[in-house]
């Protein structure tokens, strides 16, 4: 979703909130990041602050999954966590919005990108 | 020559000589009886030794030249014609430098295998894993819409043994160029003989390059057909992009690409919080120095000085790097990318231009347009 929806309310129905979240926290403008699967009523009360440290933590994880988390940390040495353009804050429902898998099982999806901030501006070197 | 080849007029082989008709009018017939009859074979006409003038079927046809030496000197006598002819059978070949230099350049596999990866989603499943180059090349053919004619060409491509039997011929220094019988043949016929002749002679004179891409097809003839018409496709459009990440080749014979990503609609907030939506651009970076991130497009913003094409992105603490490797490339753009989207810092104003008016009057670019 392009982040010009930053502004938008993103609406989900009652039986929606109900289904598991994929929380995908992707460095900087990959096209792919790592991935955790919460189940339903495992995170509505977790601010999704916490819920991205939980899947920065999370152990036995691939090579690929590895070096992923590498690039995160590398984004995140003073970067940032963002959400459809802005940092996050509250809770993953706010930032989520409902997908479907090729099999058509439904799912709440949250993209986190972990940008390190580049200031513009000056004369580069 | 080209008018008589293309015309379809018969002509003659004989004695690997070419005979063209004779004109005839009273003074030729003269002459002609004045050559025939000096001849000691002169009650059978038709016999010949390479002579000036023979009779064949009725007619009579005068002596041209060689038909080896017309191969040999095509390049000096046609240049135009032996030019087109020379591309039309490195193309057949796909030993074109072009396809040969793509085809082994080591930037274009690095932005295919290693950067483009990267950026593009690889599947829809939920599992990360790392692509096989086999893969990768799987995943821009679903990705690409290539047209038939290049799978087609890659079977001729795979198909080695004929370039095999012109390098062995070469080396065996046996005779390549067949010689059409004696007899007589329409123009059009020997016009197909010289073609053929002139791509044997071509195929001689580039042995060195046979040689290379031959060593290069037998790499590639074990790769699926697929694979190899994706490349062809990429050899010869020089451009890719899938997902928002491409590439355009700049310069052939230096193998310089311009990478890009796209970076999509975007906001940015000027001091009193008003939204401007910045339209879709493509960060760039070239293979070939400098290693500095651009937007390739007319555009504005405030990193960059003016409003037009190919400005470089003005970031802070950006050190290039000194040679275009994968990870090099991806940072670049990265950090282009980060710099026009999340750069901006609306307290501060940073950058050359200020995204709401300043009250001192400075002359500058106006984002008004933009305002959502």
């Amino acid at each position: 979703m392009p982040d010009t929806d930053l502004k938008k309310e993103l609406q989900l129905d009652e039986a929606e909130k109900l289904l598991p979240l994929v929380l995908e926290i992707i460095p900087g403008h990959a096209a792919e990041g790592l991935i955790d699967i919460y189940e339903p009523g495992s995170y509505a009360a977790k601010s999704l602050r916490k819920l991205c440290e939980k899947t920065l933590n999370k152990k036995n994880l691939s090579i690929e999954e590895q070096l992923i988390v590498e690039d995160i940390k590398r984004q995140l040495d003073g970067g940032k966590l963002l959400s459809r353009g802005q940092e996050i804050e509250g809770t993953a429902l706010e930032y989520a919005v409902s997908e479907q898998t090729e099999a058509g099982e439904k799912y709440l999806y949250v993209p986190i990108r972990a940008i390190k901030p580049q200031e513009g501006g000056g004369i580069s070197d | 020559m080209k008018q008589l080849f293309d015309s379809g007029i018969e002509l003659v082989v004989e004695s690997d000589f070419i005979y063209f008709p004779l004109l005839f009018d009273p003074d030729i017939k003269k002459e002609i009886q004045t050559v025939f009859y000096s001849r000691k074979d002169v009650g059978n006409p038709d016999a010949s030794d390479s002579k000036a003038v023979i009779k064949l079927k009725g007619k009579y046809f005068v002596k041209g030249f060689r038909l080896d030496s017309l191969v040999n000197n095509y390049e000096a006598i046609n240049p135009n014609s032996y030019q087109r002819l020379k591309n039309e059978c490195l193309r057949h070949y796909h030993l074109t430098r072009e396809i040969d230099g793509v085809l082994l350049d080591g930037t274009l596999r690095t932005i295919l295998f290693q950067v483009m990866p990267h950026f593009i989603k690889k599947s829809k499943d939920l599992n990360r894993k790392t692509l096989s180059d086999e893969a990768i090349l799987d995943l821009i053919g679903k990705k690409t819409n290539i047209p038939e004619s290049y799978y087609q060409e890659a079977r001729t491509f795979s198909d080695i043994a004929p370039l095999k039997k012109i390098l062995k011929n070469i080396e065996n220094q046996t005779p390549v160029l067949d010689l059409p019988g004696s007899g007589m043949m329409s123009g059009h016929k020997l016009r197909d003989w010289l073609r053929n002749a002139v791509h044997v002679k071509v195929l001689s004179d580039e042995y060195d390059r046979i040689t290379k891409s031959l060593k290069m097809r037998e790499q590639f003839s074990r790769m699926k057909p697929e694979h190899i018409a994706t490349l062809l496709y990429i050899a010869d459009t020089g451009f890719l992009e899938i997902d928002g990440f491409g590439f355009i080749r700049k310069n052939a014979y230096r193998n310089e690409y311009y990478v890009y990503k796209r970076s999509g609609d975007y906001i940015l907030k000027d001091y009193y919080g008003r939204s401007y939506l910045f339209p879709n651009c493509r960060v760039t970076v070239s293979t070939y120095m400098p290693f500095r991130p651009f937007v390739m497009e007319k555009y504005k913003h405030p990193f960059l000085l003016k409003y037009k094409s190919g400005q470089e992105i003005c970031i802070k603490n950006f050190n290039p790097p000194d040679e275009p490797t994968d990870k090099c490339i991806i940072n670049t753009l990265e950090e282009g990318l980060t710099a026009l989207q999340y750069g901006y810092d609306p307290r501060k104003r940073n950058g050359y231009h200020s995204l709401d008016k300043l009250w001192i009057h400075i002359p500058t670019i106006d984002f008004e347009d933009y305002i959502i």
